[in-house]
């Protein structure tokens, strides 16, 4: 982070004296405009002043066309726009002991399309990021094969490989708001999710490699961070369609996505995914792990509970507005939003203005997928009354996304994982976004 | 006897090549078609294959009694879980909240809710201590286990769990584990009058649990000089400091800096260093991380002075 210069510092307090002015619900609207502007302001090369800043528009010719701009590889590795700087991961530090074994969000308001930058994609960590040599990185498979293997990198990447978009979210996406609407910024009630292009080897590959014995029923993935995250994937997902991952959007995986390999088991819940894999253990029974057992299961409110519950439900979000994109003004407006299903294609989304009273099917913009981001859209006339906006996406099973009551009917409100309930925005009449639940 | 030799050096070498045809044909269906990679040895699965499965699987010869196992939680637990089991700030509490699954806040731990003794004998040599995973013998790991197990009353306090005892061990709770049953509910898609706009109640959220600070002041702060000391304290020291877990001063507290201050940046060190016990709380050797150096160690007292002035 730079530092702001003087004129920046006393510009923000002018801005929060003004904004003290205002009803509290305008205030974060009005400061991170501000905010946007003076961060613009701060960086511009000598211009200090907001004033000085109308050089740069027409008719005047602005400043970036009268000088040389930046040569090539003055940036060998390209970095968004210093005006960009806001859009970055955050987390709710409340929801754990500390930031090792934590999680941060995906800032799915200034996203576009259904690729997430590397960079944005949601972390989730249960010991750390290690930091591992792929040079010292051995991947190893043993248990009920005929051969048991060791794989270096190279090993791994002489094998054919394939390329899948999908999406990869956190079972306890939303998983604060089971009980009431918690979080005002969409950044912290959805951005568990990320979606990534994303090239590896296929497990069943491997595992024929290593000649599966007849019995066999359970496969354990186990990472080489400091939790040894350690999960159990059925045979028959092994052999359907999970990758041993090495690259993500293009270059290889990041640190944080579980550099230099990962599991990568397409629509399940992220945590099955097992990042840094070092080892895969075949076997003919679950292993029933931490992470399978207390956590990762779904609590009902007669005491039970629900265990090994892999798949992402059909879910999704509008975008735009949101608490941090509010409407700008009256007049058309787009509608924008994500819908997504572990079960495959998304089918079809239907939009709600008035609270789900009554229902249009919005349109889906850009491509359709199975188990990945999609993108749907609506364009509505907006003369500034009041929404209560939802979405509510069907995938290919036919499967209908549910109410929060319908959920909390079922299960109760201590399940923390699997939250994939109809969303609702508020819009009021000056354009400001809530986030509320219905009662 | 030559022709009799002849004819059975004749028969043995047909029968080598039949056995040799039959063993290049089986090996070739068995072959991996790409054969990249090698054998791992017995040795090396040893080294890294650590899972325990709820049948027993993969546990290691040893024992260890509820006794020795007091002595280990105290020294390598008890700050992050509380003595017992109760667990400090948000650390997971590992004890108690029997009977409590099906209340409206209810506290799911070891006893309460894990359905296999297994898993706390995996997880505790695979992740814990949480600074210093995978260093507990086998001894010291059927030891921690037994005093969990003592702390949640399913074991007795003479007990002494051993890999031939485990598979007796039976949680309270695993008959209420269920497999994935979902779909649960089913939505219909409704389209017009779908329920009465009259019955909508708006329920906003809860104040003041948003973390919006982004969104009001910006992140404008400089960064900290004392790089190295960061990294070291985000890593091994911000685990109880950060928050003040165990009685541990809190980093950028002044008022309970103060007079730790005053007592001199070397005496803070050497607490740090070799360990220090205290009204308020204790503060293991390197903070339990016993990999690092005494220059990190400094590194990272010095970068929490600063914070702390």
């Amino acid at each position: 982070m730079k530092k702001l210069s003087e004129n920046t510092t006393d510009l923000l307090q002018e801005i929060k004296a003004e904004a003290a002015e205002l009803p509290k619900n305008k205030r974060r609207d009005f400061m991170l405009n501000g905010l946007k502007l003076t961060a613009g302001t701060a960086l511009a090369t000598t211009v200090g002043q907001v004033a000085a800043s109308q050089s740069n528009l027409p008719p005047n010719v602005p400043e970036w066309s009268k000088t040389l701009g930046r040569g090539v590889v003055s940036v060998p590795y390209g970095q968004p726009s210093s005006y960009e700087s806001d859009v970055i991961r955050r987390t709710v530090e409340w929801l754990t002991a500390d930031k090792i074994a934590s999680i941060s969000m995906t800032p799915l308001h200034e996203m576009s399309g259904i690729i997430t930058p590397s960079g944005l994609h949601f972390e989730r960590y249960h010991g750390g990021v290690p930091d591992i040599n792929p040079n010292e990185h051995r991947l190893m498979i043993n248990g009920m094969v005929d051969r048991p293997l060791l794989f270096t990198m190279d090993d791994l990447m002489r094998f054919p490989s394939e390329s899948h978009i999908h999406f990869l979210e956190c079972p306890a996406n939303g998983g604060m708001e089971w009980r009431g609407a918690q979080m005002e910024a969409l950044q912290f009630t959805h951005g568990m999710l990320s979606g990534s292009e994303w090239t590896g080897v296929k497990l069943s590959t491997l595992l024929q490699e290593a000649g599966i014995q007849p019995g066999a029923k359970w496969v354990l993935a186990e990472g080489a961070d400091a939790a040894g995250m350690s999960r159990s994937i059925p045979i028959d997902k092994a052999l359907d369609d999970t990758l041993v991952v090495f690259a993500q959007n293009g270059e290889m995986l990041r640190p944080e996505q579980g550099y230099p390999v990962r599991l990568f088991t397409p629509g399940w819940e992220g945590n099955t995914s097992v990042k840094w894999l070092r080892r895969l253990e075949v076997g003919d029974m679950p292993w029933e792990h931490r992470e399978e057992t207390s956590k990762y299961t779904d609590l009902l409110a007669d005491g039970t509970a629900r265990r090994h519950t892999f798949v992402q439900e059909v879910n999704s979000v509008i975008t735009s507005p949101c608490p941090e994109k509010p409407i700008q003004g009256k007049g058309l407006l787009q509608l924008e939003g994500i819908a997504w299903s572990g079960r495959g294609k998304v089918k079809r989304v239907d939009v709600s203005l008035d609270g789900g009273v009554s229902w249009q099917t919005a349109k889906i913009k850009g491509l359709v997928l199975s188990k990945s981001l999609t993108r749907f859209s609506m364009e509505i006339n907006w003369q500034g009354e009041p929404l209560l906006l939802q979405s509510r996406a069907i995938d290919e099973t036919g499967y209908v996304q549910p109410t929060l009551a319908q959920l909390r009917e079922a299960r109760g409100t201590n399940s923390i994982y699997h939250k994939n309930s109809i969303h609702t925005w508020q819009v009021q009449t000056d354009g400001a976004v809530n986030n509320v639940q219905l009662g | 006897m030559y022709n009799s030799v002849k004819k059975h050096f004749k028969t043995l070498v047909l029968a080598v090549a039949a056995q040799g045809l039959l063993t290049s044909t089986a090996a070739f269906a068995d072959e991996p078609k790409y054969g990249f990679g090698r054998i791992a040895t017995q040795e090396e699965i040893a080294g890294w294959d650590i899972d325990i499965r709820p049948d027993g699987q993969g546990l290691p010869a040893g024992s260890g009694s509820v006794a020795d196992g007091e002595g280990l939680y105290e020294a390598q637990c008890a700050s992050c879980h509380g003595l017992f089991g109760e667990g400090e700030g948000r650390w997971p509490v590992l004890a108690g909240g029997q009977g409590t699954l099906n209340h409206e806040r209810p506290e799911k731990t070891v006893g309460s809710y894990w359905p296999y003794a297994s898993t706390l004998w995996d997880y505790t040599r695979r992740a814990m201590p949480f600074t210093a995973p995978q260093s507990l013998t086998a001894d010291e790991t059927y030891a921690i286990t037994a005093y969990v197990l003592y702390l949640n009353e399913i074991v007795d306090e003479d007990f002494v769990l051993t890999k031939e005892n485990f598979s007796t061990i039976k949680m309270p709770n695993e008959p209420n584990f269920f497999e994935d049953d979902r779909p649960d509910v089913k939505n219909t898609a409704c389209m017009k009058d779908c329920k009465d706009p009259a019955s909508i109640k708006v329920v906003s959220t809860i104040a003041g649990v948003t973390p919006l600070e982004h969104l009001e002041e910006g992140a404008a702060e400089a960064a900290s000089e004392n790089t190295h000391g960061k990294a070291i304290y985000d890593q091994s020291c911000a685990v109880c400091h950060d928050h003040g877990v165990a009685g541990a001063p809190k980093t950028g507290d002044a008022d309970v800096w103060g007079d730790r201050i005053a007592t001199g940046t070397e005496m803070l060190v050497k607490r740090a260093i070799t360990g220090y016990v205290g009204d308020e709380g204790v503060m293991p050797p390197k903070g339990g991380n016993m990999s690092l150096s005494d220059e990190d160690v400094a590194e990272a007292v010095h970068y929490m002075i600063e914070k702390s002035q």
